[in-house]
């Protein structure tokens, strides 16, 4: 075994899951979602595509009929270009049951919280989630910016409690980032790593960290170009260039960053420099602050790092 | 006679172009950058001569008809590549003995991501043959190669390396002298970044390779890049970088420093990356 092997076996071994192939768990046939947004529908959609009875949920009834309405449209959009059978569409839909009552996810196994991102709103419902389904029920969050640990210390079993970070647009997901809590089981981690399988999305094990995994360790990626433009040792399209052409990046970090939107970049080294109490790794670059002062926030506005005229009102 | 002695200065200040593909370059410096240059200068045809003072192995990929080894610089080399990272003290014996060496109109092309080529520049009597270059392992076989011109370089001096990168198929993309210039700059960045989120028990070394693939879009896991770069060039740029920005947010993780003054551990644990493949 290589020495970075061994030092990792030694550091990590509560890392160290069991990754056969063959599930130790039974497949997933009841998913309870909380919260009918972007979120909570995409992943309505993608777990009765994996063939889960869903059983969404939301207190707002025009939420809800706007979701079902959203999967329908995107389904048949599937249909129509060939990615799926008009049966399969009918099928999929199917599995997809409308709830306002919370106590109507009681047949869940795991239940997904895809709340907007406010711990005491988040805390609350995972309460009430907790009272209302069996006592195996993995109660899973959605957050990409709470600590999985903070949610979980309303519950009673914290050990069930798991943060499910999909990393994608919703019915894209690319990556499920699987937190773990400071007392969140094995046995629950494992559990949601078969849950991902099973939903056809690929999954890393991650500790409750700021940021996470791939949000925090993406950050040089937009900041030292900013710090390099902002030192004019470069300008963004020739930062651009050379990521696409020197590091083989499909998209360099400027017209990433637009994309994605300067706000929620902004947003998110704004929530990582604040959780980290000011680490100034992540202090936001003022040029970033001027562009969204500016109001130009990407792409979606006509303008941020670059010109986007087809998008100007 | 004032006339003629400007003149003559003049003549002396103005590098020149190697005449053809079979004038001779000489490169020095660290192994890893040096086989990377030997093997895209062979292939373009020119003829190569090579130096890594203080290692003692031969490089690895080198057919050695293709090139030779000279530990003294050949006196009628037309370019110059200096290519050492790590060790700066030998990095400026390295340019001293090339100015001493060559002729004054032979451009020498330094990298300059762990040192300015500036202050490089300052080191020796010819300055304005001296022209930086971003040399780390694994970006010696891309298309584009950024170039950061000295206070004292001339634009014919640039012009010159311009020509050169050309005949071996990389076009230039001029920036600014600073260390760690462009890419490395922010390459670096990102694996002292993951570094610090391996020491913190974040996640499994291949899950972050993974995640950041998938998810993020890189073409190579940051902990696999360091190690096909190698982990003591990584930890000399952000060194660097560190004692030039004088910034507590330029910090070196420990655990890469752990790493590097371990000397090739984690080079020797590649294995680690090619088991799992």
């Amino acid at each position: 075994m290589s020495p970075l092997r061994l030092f990792f076996k030694a550091h990590f071994s509560t890392f160290l899951l069991d990754t056969r192939e063959e599930p130790l768990y039974r497949m997933v046939k009841h998913l309870g979602i909380v919260g009918a947004g972007a979120m909570g529908a995409g992943m309505a959609q993608i777990a009765a595509l994996a063939g889960i009875d869903v059983a969404l949920y939301d207190v707002n009834g025009t939420v809800l009929r706007q979701a079902i309405e959203r999967i329908k449209t995107n389904l048949a959009r599937e249909a129509s270009i060939g990615n799926l059978s008009q049966e399969s569409a009918a099928a999929t839909l199917e599995r997809i049951h409308p709830r306002t009552r919370l106590v109507e996810l009681n047949s869940s196994e795991i239940v997904l919280e895809a709340a907007i991102e406010d711990l005491r709103m988040k805390k609350d419902l995972l309460r009430h989630v907790e009272a209302d389904t069996k006592p195996t029920t993995i109660l899973a969050t959605t957050t990409s910016t709470l600590s999985i640990t903070a949610v979980a210390s309303a519950t009673h079993h914290p050990e069930k409690v798991v943060g499910l970070h999909f990393l994608g647009p919703a019915q894209d997901v690319k990556l499920v980032e699987i937190v773990r809590g400071d007392h969140t089981s094995a046995d629950t981690v494992q559990r949601c790593v078969e849950f991902s399988r099973q939903l056809g999305k690929p999954s890393v094990v991650v500790y409750d960290s700021p940021g996470f995994l791939v949000n925090r360790v993406i950050q040089p990626f937009f900041d030292e170009p900013l710090r390099i433009v902002g030192e004019k040792v470069a300008d963004p399209e020739q930062v651009d260039r050379i990521a696409r052409t020197i590091g083989g990046f499909a998209a360099g970090p400027f017209e990433t960053m637009d994309n994605a939107g300067l706000d929620t970049t902004l947003d998110v080294r704004e929530g990582l420099y604040n959780s980290f109490s000011g680490e100034p790794r992540f202090r936001p670059h003022p040029v970033l602050k001027l562009k969204v002062a500016a109001g130009a926030t990407g792409r979606k506005s006509g303008r941020g790092f670059f010109e986007y005229p087809e998008k100007k009102g | 006679m004032k006339t003629k002695k400007v003149k003559s200065r003049k003549k002396q200040s103005r590098v020149v172009r190697p005449r053809d593909s079979r004038s001779i370059v000489h490169i020095v410096g660290d192994p890893a950058n040096v086989e990377e240059y030997v093997r895209i200068c062979s292939a373009h045809g020119y003829n190569v001569s090579y130096h890594c003072p203080g290692s003692l192995e031969p490089l690895s990929t080198i057919e050695l008809s293709a090139a030779r080894n000279e530990s003294h610089v050949p006196a009628n080399a037309s370019f110059a590549l200096e290519l050492t990272n790590v060790d700066l003290d030998q990095k400026r014996r390295n340019l001293e003995m090339l100015d001493k060496v060559l002729p004054s109109t032979t451009a020498i092309v330094s990298s300059s991501i762990t040192v300015t080529a500036t202050e490089q520049a300052s080191w020796i009597r010819h300055k304005v043959r001296l022209v930086g270059c971003s040399a780390l392992p694994t970006l010696g076989d891309k298309p584009l190669i950024e170039i950061a011109p000295t206070v004292f370089s001339p634009g014919a001096t640039v012009q010159v390396v311009q020509t050169f990168f050309r005949s071996i198929g990389k076009d230039i993309e001029l920036v600014q002298d600073r260390i760690g210039m462009v890419f490395p700059r922010i390459l670096c960045r990102v694996i002292n970044e993951a570094a610090f989120a391996l020491q913190e028990e974040i996640a499994l070394p291949h899950d972050l390779d993974q995640a950041m693939v998938v998810a993020a879009g890189f073409p190579v896991g940051p902990i696999a890049w360091a190690e096909r770069i190698g982990i003591t060039q990584v930890y000399a740029v952000l060194k660097s970088l560190n004692r030039d920005l004088g910034e507590d947010r330029t910090r070196v993780a420990p655990l890469l420093t752990q790493m590097a003054l371990s000397g090739t551990w984690w080079q020797q644990a590649t294995a680690f990356h090619e088991e799992r493949r």
